[in-house]
């Protein structure tokens, strides 16, 4: 590896991005990735190699996002995390069909479960090493730190079948509560190791939350079950000097953006949101705090034509472009990896065409 | 013999029981229909089913969420439990048949899962495959169960891939049998893409979306005969 050349692609990637951070614009609206098996295919890798790979990961993200002009660097997770650090299994994509690591068992499939576990070991458990062994790469090459988290319910429902949860959140409230609480101990345990590791100044938190979304909760509930857990999550991690929390809101989410707007994001925080979003509500309610960043729908990029995904980006810049804290244009979640190049292009050209800011 | 206004206020209480998910009330009222001499077979149909029905609307217009759902398909089991060893099997109208299934590949079946209690409360035979289902598996299980309806699920874009292509193997082996699809990242235009019958935004509205199709599948046959 040629580190003085990896650098210096790094640093062009982030340039617009650390702009933004810093409060100001650059000449115009960045793209930010969200595409992690499609990187794999892009550079001929198989697509598990993202998620258990920590340099091949690394490095078919960093080239493709080259390729494609994405702003921003790569980085090391999947929506299934919690149950492996918890003492469940995991199982990596290797078939056709298969896009990102689903779960294999479960930790917790009784009540008798629930009291027996335990806080996971940070440095030794599940998929941690390997995000470590990531984050040096990263600090190597002189880029942010990301550590990429499931939002506090996603851990839940990653650690006990999302069923079971949501049975116990009426039945026996105190077992949902137990899974929360230990699953936002967990989340302050794991920044705090990497604070210690790279200090604050450099490591961003990159925070998907799916399970909490609408489709699944009401927002009574949401109020009920995870913003409490959020709030203090965020509070702590931002009392350890980190200055941005980068939040994934998936999904359907717009009943909850009322309470997603009291959780603290940093100065500014990011949000970003799943297409089911309203992004003008969304900007709406945290654009005075945070860079707002979305929401092109992935099923469009991988099915529509493409001429659909310039028209759906040109709508969302339309949109954000002027939001108070900046905007970047992002899918509303993951790119799917089988989608055709062409179409994942065009949210470069609709950018390029239309993201630009008059000097 | 029971009077009206006795039978009424058990079905109300089968269908309250459901609808606030209360499953010890669930049983209390099913061993009472039972007691006075309600019918088991009616009983379920305007009491239990009545209020698992009622709880699709609440959960297709938001009001009702996954937990609720789940909660009161607790209830309704726990009712069909004490009630069903009592129907008579020639009461039992002969409802149609659904295969049902997460896709090859995706393993989050808890769309699917809902989907099935709905089409369960509706009475209908559900043979669920569970998820992961290879793509042949769904033709083998309509052609063995004559099912007149296949619902297929899909959470990831990518799994939804393989739609198209087991939806062309079920209709190579049968052309009149129903397709259904539905999950995250599908809609309408992507279900008709994909050469589906049809689609359900959600478990709420999968029952009524499937009676129709069935329906009109069928009137179609009779002006084809």
């Amino acid at each position: 590896m040629d580190v003085e050349n990896i650098k210096q692609k790094a640093a062009m990637l982030r340039e617009r991005v650390e702009a933004l951070l810093q409060g100001y614009r650059s000449e115009r609206v960045p793209l930010y990735p969200f595409l992690l098996g499609f990187c794999a295919r892009n550079v001929g890798y198989p697509i598990s190699s993202i998620y258990t790979d920590p340099v091949k990961s690394f490095m078919a993200q960093l080239w493709t996002f080259e390729q494609y002009g994405f702003d921003g660097v790569p980085e090391f997770g999947y929506a299934s995390y919690g149950g492996w650090e918890f003492g469940g299994e995991v199982k990596f994509p290797n078939s056709e069909w298969e896009q990102a690591p689903m779960h294999g068992r479960f930790a917790v499939q009784s009540e008798e479960d629930v009291e027996k576990l335990k806080l996971p070991n940070v440095k030794t458990d599940g998929m941690l090493p390997m995000a470590m062994e990531f984050s040096k790469l990263q600090d190597k090459f002189g880029m942010p730190i990301s550590i990429v988290l499931g939002g506090n319910f996603t851990i839940a429902g990653n650690i006990c079948p999302v069923e079971k949860l949501c049975r116990w959140m009426i039945k026996k409230p105190e077992l949902a509560h137990r899974i929360l609480r230990l699953a936002t101990d967990h989340i302050i345990e794991v920044v705090q190791y990497w604070v210690d590791t790279f200090g604050a100044e450099r490591v961003m938190p990159k925070i998907w939350e799916p399970l909490a979304a609408n489709s699944i909760l009401s927002p009574k509930q949401f109020e009920k079950f995870v913003l409490p857990y959020v709030i203090e999550t965020n509070k702590k991690i931002l009392a350890m000097g980190i200055k941005h929390i980068f939040y994934h809101i998936c999904g359907e989410q717009n009943l909850n953006l009322p309470y997603w707007a009291q959780v603290p994001m940093g100065n500014p925080g990011i949000v970003s949101v799943g297409h089911q979003v309203n992004l003008t509500r969304a900007i709406e309610y945290f654009g005075n705090t945070c860079i707002i960043a979305g929401n092109v729908e992935p099923a469009i990029i991988q099915s529509g034509p493409p001429q659909k995904v310039y028209e759906l980006c040109r709508e969302c810049i339309g949109k954000g472009k002027y939001a108070p804290r900046g905007f970047m244009l992002m899918p509303g979640c993951e790119i799917p990896p089988m989608s055709p190049p062409y179409n994942v292009y065009m949210m470069r050209k609709a950018v390029e065409d239309f993201g630009r800011y008059n000097r | 013999m029971t009077s009206e206004e006795r039978t009424r206020e058990i079905l109300k209480g089968l269908y309250d029981a459901v609808v606030e998910y209360d499953e010890e009330a669930a049983v209390k009222w099913s061993k009472k229909a039972l007691e006075e001499g309600i019918d088991a077979y009616t009983a379920i149909t305007q009491g239990l089913a009545a209020g698992m029905e009622k709880v699709g609307e609440l959960y297709a217009n938001y009001e009702y969420f996954v937990p609720e759902l789940l909660s009161c398909a607790d209830a309704l089991y726990a009712g069909l439990e004490v009630l069903r060893p009592h129907v008579k099997v020639k009461q039992v109208e002969t409802k149609a048949k659904i295969v049902l299934g997460v896709i090859e590949g995706d393993i989050h079946d808890i769309g699917k899962n809902l989907v099935k209690i709905m089409f369960d409360a509706a009475g209908w035979v559900v043979y669920d495959l569970g998820k992961d289902v290879k793509l042949e598996k769904f033709v083998e299980e309509q052609q063995r169960t004559s099912a007149e309806v296949v619902g297929i699920s899909s959470l990831m874009s990518t799994t939804m891939l393989a739609m198209p292509k087991v939806i062309k193997m079920i209709k190579k082996q049968n052309p009149n049998v129903v397709v259904m699809v539905g999950g995250a990242p599908l809609n309408l235009e992507i279900a008709k893409q994909y050469g589906a019958d049809g689609y359900a935004k959600n478990a709420g509205e999968a029952v009524k979306e499937a009676v129709r199709l069935v329906n009109m599948k069928k009137k179609d046959s009779v002006h084809a005969k």
